[in-house]
């Protein structure tokens, strides 16, 4: 049959059209909603999602997504990460903070009915170090066996004071280790379960799997099998939004939950938005350069304290607005080990001019690089260094901005050889052993040109650190530390800008926690 | 002798057993568009190389990419550790078996990525050039109809307006008005948060929606494309009023449409039977341009209204040293640009004989 005229074909496709929706029928995309069970709750998210595999997940949307999949050994109560609790399991562990001893308590069980045992523990923490994935690291050195079914014991060689609270990450969620292992899971790189973890979740948390998709939107519903108590939201829509936007759907009511907005934007949401601000647990610092190859300036001393002067940091705080504070050291407000808020550093410009005066300075111009692409908590690095610029310039140094994508920035700032650099550190977990990195010979300590032996005491002050101990004693060796650190070493803390969460008038209990930002399943509906 | 005379003189018509002429310029299309393929894999791959910065490092986390074995085993696994000749062979080697790599950031092939990624941005910009082509062709003749007249200045002005707004700006001031202020227009996304996505068919959601007979669907997901269609249709159609005004204006000064018109033909049959007959090779080709501009230009467009479509993924991939991604990507974009100019090519000689016989 041939169809000459164009109306004939657009009758027959429209004719079929219509035909396809009779035989069909007129069905409904939407979800259940308005009862409590199926209630949805929109969180928009600017994405850095990889994975929802959580032996290969190290981003924080993924973090968000694992914790209300996958539940961990131990973990945090609310936002305070400076005290570990128990999770699934409760800890002993040796003096030495060699041995750590873990008891599953209670009957947890996964999403398909089966019962945690120690199995699905070893299983799951060899797997994380077996895959060499991003988080594999967490468990470096770390031996993992099975003492019964109850119970899971951890070693290592040497004293290990911040396995508590590396266990509470949520890429070290318990996994059902028969349904991962039916879908290609092992505990070496042969692994294959990837792709099914990112497809349905074989987790004990309060939320399973409904879709993910990696560049827009992931859908969690609940797990009828939690153990815990029933979360508010029957159904959950993370989706990849820009801040800009994110800022216009919450106060329109698209979104009820918004977690990128800046300082700036937090402001005068209007009272249908209630914002939560805290500072984040990300520190900006700058770094100068101590190797005398790669800057005669930047490596004298006294040009350094100078700079620690001259830097107005209210004026810094006050332009990354809301929630933003000030660092008062490497290790940031809420760790333990943290320096009181009085020990920060402050502007002097009498003194910095003295000191650069005493440094020989001589108005050469210094290079000031930075990453120009990214944002953190909503505040971008081209405005702070813009500022510093100008502060430093007041007392007479010349600085030059040398702005680069950050994929590209990051090689001169790893290989060491940025003049001056304007950075930030997240930890990795939320332990003040995890800044010790920021010393002579260490991983950010060489990106400063700071080698092994460069400042034998501040070495001394951070092997004592490093050592372990009662909780206070551990707290008073790193405040000493940093103490340190702000008056000889190379970094100066500037700030930990604000992060802040604006959710709609329906949901409350929106808790800020450093590690995986928001528990879903706590939230509360009005 | 003019062109069309060759006509008389062609193979066919001479007996011979040459292909037909419109044949033989399509086929002669084809293969320069092949080889313009190659050409395009040869570009991103050289371009994406030059880059500074080293993908491992933005790929893997701080820790990760401080640690030996990871490195190795990651560039293994891409094939980053061989030599960039090898890498290009591999690559096109791949090609072939419609193998475009693997996603250094999200792990899934590139092609099911991209496969994923394109309806969505098919789906705006189809919406906009077709909005822009009706409209810019309308205003376009209008203006050039009323040359000098005042309504003439005030297009040339709006269509200026329209080319040198930034989208970006226009997007988010649009999004505030409908959305926020207006209510007109629902929040960002490709769908409201309570629906669900319609099993997928082809990966538009207007079109899968209504394969399933979700018309509730199908309302929500055409709701959710008005603002990006909107901002992307005023930007082009600047653009093709300004062309379509200069097209028309050489037209209506031909010999040919004088004479329609001292033949007493209505205005409008003058109009649509002579003038815009005779400019549409014009506007054909600056369509094909807009089009091609439209999928590669998104990128705002889509990060302002949370559109996972073709831009999202390349300013994912590019931020992220995402090479296999930023390879697909451009090619993606250089073969579509291949495929519209293809289409418009075959369609001048569809609309104008000369052309294939010239060729």
């Amino acid at each position: 049959m041939v169809f000459r005229s164009t109306p004939a074909r657009v009758a027959i496709a429209a004719a079929a059209v219509s035909l396809a929706l009779v035989a069909t029928g007129c069905a409904s995309g939407k979800t259940d909603s308005a009862d409590g069970s199926t209630q949805t709750l929109t969180i928009d998210k600017t994405f850095d999602l990889k994975t929802a595999d959580p032996g290969r997940m190290y981003e924080p949307t993924g973090q968000l997504v694992d914790k209300a999949l996958y539940e961990t050994l131990l973990t945090f109560e609310g936002g305070d990460v400076s005290k570990v609790v128990d999770g699934v399991a409760s800890l002993e562990q040796n003096d030495a903070a060699t041995e750590f001893t873990l008891t599953l308590n209670g009957d947890h069980t996964f999403s398909d009915g089966t019962v945690m045992t120690a199995d699905d523990v070893v299983f799951s923490l060899q797997r994380v170090i077996g895959l060499k994935g991003n988080p594999s690291f967490l468990l470096d050195g770390v031996t993992v066996t099975k003492k019964d079914d109850k119970t899971v014991v951890l070693t290592t060689a040497t004293p290990t004071p911040a396995l508590p609270a590396i266990l509470a990450n949520p890429a070290l969620g318990i996994l059902n280790s028969k349904v991962v292992k039916e879908n290609g899971g092992t505990t070496d790189e042969t692994d294959t379960a990837e792709q099914y973890l990112n497809t349905h979740s074989a987790g004990s948390g309060p939320y399973v799997l409904d879709s993910l998709d990696l560049a827009s939107q992931v859908v969690l519903t609940t797990n009828d099998k939690y153990d815990g108590d029933k979360p508010a939201f029957g159904r959950v829509v993370i989706q990849n939004v820009e801040g800009a936007t994110q800022k216009i759907n919450v106060q329109g009511g698209s979104a009820d939950i918004a977690l990128d907005l800046s300082g700036t934007q937090a402001e005068g949401l209007g009272d249908s938005v209630a914002v939560t601000s805290d500072p984040s647990a990300n520190v900006i610092f700058l770094l100068l350069n101590q190797n005398p190859s790669v800057s005669a300036i930047t490596s004298n001393p006294d040009f350094v304290k100078a700079v620690k002067e001259a830097i107005d940091y209210d004026d810094l705080v006050s332009i990354a607005g809301t929630g933003t504070a000030q660092a008062s050291g490497v290790i940031p407000s809420m760790l333990l080990g943290a320096l009181p808020a009085d020990e920060k550093l402050t502007q002097d410009l009498d003194a910095a001019k003295a000191d650069l005066a005493k440094s020989g300075y001589a108005g050469e111009s210094v290079t000031l690089n930075f990453p120009s692409d990214i944002t953190l908590n909503g505040l971008d690095f081209p405005t702070i260094a813009q500022r510093i610029q100008s502060q430093l310039k007041e007392i007479g140094v010349n600085v030059e901005l040398a702005p680069a994508p950050v994929a590209t920035e990051l090689d001169a700032y790893r290989n060491g050889t940025e003049t001056i650099g304007l950075w930030y550190w997240g930890p990795d977990y939320p332990d003040p052993s995890d800044y010790l990195v920021f010393t002579p010979g260490n991983v950010v300590g060489l990106r400063a040109g700071w080698a092994e032996g460069a400042n034998p005491a501040i070495s001394t002050l951070a092997d004592a650190a490093a050592a372990g101990g009662s909780t206070d004693e551990r707290q008073s060796r790193f405040e000493e530390l940093q103490t340190a650190l702000n008056a000889d070493g190379p970094f100066i803390p500037l700030l930990q800008p604000g992060n802040n969460i604006a959710a709609a008038s329906k949901v409350d209990n929106v808790v800020y926690n450093a590690v995986w930002t928001l528990d879903i399943a706590k939230l509360g509906s009005k | 002798m003019s062109r069309s005379d060759t006509a008389v003189r062609s193979p066919r018509q001479r007996g011979g057993r040459a292909a037909h002429p419109f044949l033989r310029y399509a086929l002669r299309r084809v293969i320069t568009s092949l080889l313009l393929v190659v050409g395009v894999t040869l570009v991103t791959f050289i371009l994406t190389n030059l880059v500074p910065g080293d993908p491992v490092a933005a790929a893997l986390g701080q820790r990760a990419a401080e640690d030996p074995a990871i490195v190795a085993q990651f560039r293994a696994q891409y094939g980053l550790d061989q030599p960039l000749v090898v890498q290009y062979f591999t690559y096109l080697g791949n090609l072939l078996h419609g193998d475009l790599g693997v996603s250094t950031t999200t792990h899934n092939p590139v092609a099911s990525d991209l496969a994923k990624a394109l309806p969505a941005t098919l789906e705006i910009a189809i919406g906009a050039i077709v909005l822009s082509v009706i409209i810019g062709v309308v205003l376009g003749t209008i203006a050039a109809h009323r040359r000098g007249k005042a309504s003439d200045h005030v297009l040339r002005v709006v269509s200026l307006a329209g080319l040198s707004v930034p989208t970006f700006w226009l997007a988010l001031v649009l999004y505030y008005v409908f959305y926020f202020q207006l209510h007109i227009a629902p929040g960002s996304g490709r769908l409201s948060s309570d629906y669900t996505t319609p099993p997928t068919v082809t990966g538009m959601y207007t079109v899968d929606a209504l394969l399933v007979g979700q018309l509730d669907t199908f309302l929500d997901a055409m709701a959710h494309l008005f603002l990006p269609v909107l901002v992307l249709t005023l930007y082009t159609v600047g653009l093709l009023t300004r062309f379509v005004r200069t097209a028309v204006l050489e037209v209506l000064d031909q010999d040919y449409v004088r004479a329609a018109r001292a033949k007493g033909l209505p205005g409008r049959t003058v109009i649509w039977s002579y003038v815009l007959r005779g400019a549409s090779i014009p506007i054909l080709t600056v369509v094909g341009l807009a089009f091609g501009s439209l999928l590669s230009g998104t990128v705002l467009v889509e990060a302002i209204f949370a559109w996972p479509g073709i831009g999202s993924y390349a300013y994912q991939a590019a931020s992220h040293l995402d090479l296999p991604g930023v390879m697909g990507v451009g090619l993606l974009i250089g073969v579509m640009y291949l495929l519209v100019n293809l289409v418009v090519d075959l369609l001048y000689g569809v609309l104008d004989p000369r052309v294939r016989l010239a060729s």
